[in-house]
């Protein structure tokens, strides 16, 4: 039988006698020795075609090439190694492409634990405190919006003095600051370079100004932590890697601030910020039950707080609050003062009002 | 060598070379593979997937009976894609977060990133296309014999920036000449095995259409601005007849309607249209301008079948949401090679494998510029 053979050295067309057996096959021509081409190492070029030449190489002569024309030796040879009739796809390079989508995910899976571990904990110590500043600015207004500062200054002062005495001992909370908004919203957030964001609503949910002191504990957790920073990084790293794997460059990145709208922080960040709070409250004798029932007074306000409040970027910030499974864990591992410590208000009563009036709106207990 | 020379077979003449696209079954397969697959891979397999599409349409394409054959890999394709992602997008993201954390998104320094990512893109715009079909080309065998790209990207690169600059500054008439230029430039370097391509004309005989196409574009211009603006008046007219609450007429609406969607039409269609005439007289020209082994080919593209294949092509994309890619894919070498001819004998025999170096990886930054062609 005819075939054609290409040496891979010269275009020359070399005709060519040709045996197909189980063996493989067996060719010869002018000037081209007898030569056997096993089986086991033959490559169909592309799956065979009716009208088409059935092109074959083999691993041992990888830039050569034995073309059949004809149909009747093809059959044949496909009755020994049917194998040869694959098409591309998809077993012929499964397992590659399967190796590399593995490498491709063992590399983004690595990525994204630097970015979501090592990274930000590690950034968040050596970020200069200009950058965390300008970062934070952006989330707060980007969660803020429009909203008025609260700035009564007797309440102003209330707050201070709640800030200085929960953080006095704490190096990381040096930088720290509390602004509330004017915002009907239930909700306290810790952003970027310190900044401590409460609501007028929860200020106006607080019974007592020991609830709010132990809200204020909680997110200053978060800042001794530096959680917002870490989250801060965690957003920017996720937006670079989405950016640069869907080549857009650089122009995604204006959204970052958007991006704040995803800072939720995670079960563990919670839990260590409500560790820090229970520690703070009990080392300047504030009563730690109060963090517990303004957290279950607020868990049964939540329900009630949503139609219009979930559509706003605070809201979708996640407050401590927020209903999830281990929230009932969280409360139950809130402890109360040792029996020999006796608790003290954390504001006089003056100073509670002046607080609670610090959007100067007259407000309803 | 006088051994070899007895040794070989006797030296048949040259040989006249004959194009012939024969269609192969099971291309929608592979699409629809294809795009299962991408998103099974989180897009990962587009690499193995375009390598298959080749691999097709390559075969198709018979020469003297003897079909082309595409040995790129996706694996390739893939490095080149790694390699593009970890030493450009990565690092001008790394940057551009960075500075967006430390100095704000309103710091000077982005946009001067952004001018510089923008700068960069344009100066290696030719170096992507020289490299993409450097790469085609070596993965491209016929008669077991591979094809070459054997100059400097670099340098087309810096023709191709230069290009596009006389194009602009010129408001476009230098476009003939620069577009000779490259042409004459890649083709020039381009080889199969051995042998050369050669490309020698020049620009003058695309000027009488350039020129028609150009006024055209200039006459239409101004005539949809006039159409504009008393379609404009037309419609504010409307608007106060009926802010007045004077009887609307069913028909007017439907005039209106009909006016502002052809309008549409043949903007998007005309200019197009028009500049098809250029587009094929300028494929034939230069078709003309090439020779192989002293035979030069001509490419019979006319302006009404180049313009029907666009819209033909554009309307699969649209109506397959793009899926339908590599269809027009085939649609574009079939045209062309339906088309194609090439004038004279060659010794075909004659060619040898060529050893000049081929590149390892596949076309990365075409495939981020997205000028990868096929």
């Amino acid at each position: 039988m005819k075939a054609t053979y290409f040496d891979g050295q010269t275009a020359r067309h070399q005709p060519v006698d040709i045996i197909v057996s189980q063996e493989g096959i067996w060719f010869s021509g002018d000037g081209i020795a007898g030569r056997l081409w096993s089986l086991s190492g033959l490559h169909p070029i592309d799956p065979p075609s009716p009208g088409q030449p059935f092109r074959l190489t083999h691993d041992k002569h990888p830039g050569e090439r034995l073309i059949l024309a004809d149909e009747a030796p093809v059959q044949q040879l496909l009755g020994f190694a049917p194998h040869l009739a694959k098409g591309y796809l998809p077993g012929s390079h499964f397992m590659q492409v399967a190796k590399w989508m593995l490498g491709g995910i063992a590399v983004l899976a690595a990525a994204g634990y630097i970015i979501f571990t090592v990274l930000p904990s590690w950034a968040a110590q050596v970020l200069p405190e200009s950058w965390k500043q300008r970062a934070g600015e952006q989330v707060e207004k980007s969660v803020i919006g429009d909203a008025k500062t609260c700035t009564a200054p007797a309440g102003v002062a209330a707050f201070n003095k709640l800030l200085t005495r929960l953080g006095k001992d704490h190096p990381d909370l040096a930088t720290a600051r509390v602004t509330v908004y004017d915002m009907d919203l239930l909700n306290a957030f810790a952003a970027p370079g310190g900044r401590v964001i409460f609501t007028r609503k929860i200020l106006a949910e607080a019974s007592t100004p020991d609830e709010i002191a132990a809200v204020l504990a909680h997110e200053l957790g978060h800042v001794a932590s530096h959680h917002p920073e870490e989250q801060l990084v965690r957003v920017a790293g996720l937006q670079i890697l989405l950016s640069a794997f869907s080549g857009s460059g650089s122009d995604t990145l204006g959204n970052l601030a958007g991006l704040a709208a995803i800072f939720r922080y995670s079960r563990e960040a919670e839990t260590e910020a409500d560790a820090f709070a229970v520690e703070s409250l009990q080392k300047n004798a504030i009563d730690p039950m109060a963090f517990k029932s303004f957290f279950e007074k607020l868990l049964k306000l939540e329900g009630r707080n949503s139609e219009a409040a979930k559509t706003t970027a605070l809201d979708r910030v996640g407050n401590i609050f927020s209903t999830h499974p281990d929230t009932r864990l969280r409360i139950d591992a809130i402890k109360p003062l040792p029996a020999d410590v006796k608790a003290e208000p954390s504001l006089s009563a003056e100073e509670w009002a002046a607080l609670q009036a610090i959007c100067g709106t007259a407000k309803e207990l | 060598m006088e051994d070899t020379l007895q040794s070989a077979p006797p030296h048949p003449a040259p040989e006249t070379i004959r194009f012939e696209f024969k269609t192969r079954p099971g291309l929608l397969k592979l699409t629809i593979v294809n795009a299962l697959l991408g998103l099974v891979t989180l897009g990962i397999y587009r690499f193995w997937g375009k390598t298959n599409i080749r691999k097709h349409i390559w075969s198709s394409v018979h020469i003297n009976g003897e079909p082309l054959e595409y040995t790129g890999t996706g694996r390739e394709l893939f490095m080149g894609f790694l390699v593009v992602f970890g030493a450009i997008l990565l690092p001008i993201g790394l940057l551009s977060g960075a500075v967006f954390i430390a100095l704000g998104p309103e710091s000077a320094w982005l946009s001067i990133i952004q001018f510089a990512v923008i700068l960069f893109a344009y100066v290696f715009w030719g170096y992507a296309i020289y490299k993409a079909r450097k790469y085609q080309l070596t993965r491209t065998n016929w008669r077991g014999i591979r094809g070459n790209l054997v100059g400097s990207a670099m340098t087309y690169s810096l023709t191709y920036f230069g290009s596009m600059l006389a194009s602009g500054m010129s408001l476009g008439w230098a476009t003939p000449v620069m577009n000779t230029v490259l042409q004459e430039q890649i083709v020039s370097d381009m080889r199969f095995g051995d042998a050369a391509f050669k490309f020698k004309g020049r620009a003058a005989p695309l000027y009488p259409t350039y020129a028609a196409c150009w006024f055209l574009t200039i006459a239409a211009v101004i005539a949809s601005i006039w159409a504009l603006s008393s379609g404009f008046d037309y419609f504010s007219e409307m608007m106060e007849k009926l802010a007045l609450g004077t009887e609307l007429d069913g028909t007017a609406v439907i005039t209106l309607f009909i006016t502002i969607a052809t309008a549409f039409v043949i903007v998007l269609l005309f200019y197009p249209m028009l500049w098809a005439i250029y587009s094929a007289k300028e494929l034939r020209t230069f078709a003309q301008y090439t020779r192989f082994d002293g035979s030069p080919f001509t490419l019979a593209i006319t302006t009404g079948s180049l313009q029907w294949f666009t819209i033909v092509n554009a309307l699969i994309m649209i109506l397959t949401l793009g899926f339908g890619k590599p269809f027009v894919q085939r649609r574009l070498v079939r045209f062309a090679i339906d088309r194609l001819a090439l004038h004279g004998m060659v010794d075909i025999n004659r060619i040898r494998q060529s050893q000049a170096e081929i590149d390892q990886r596949g076309e990365g930054l075409a495939d981020a510029f997205d000028v990868g062609g096929l």
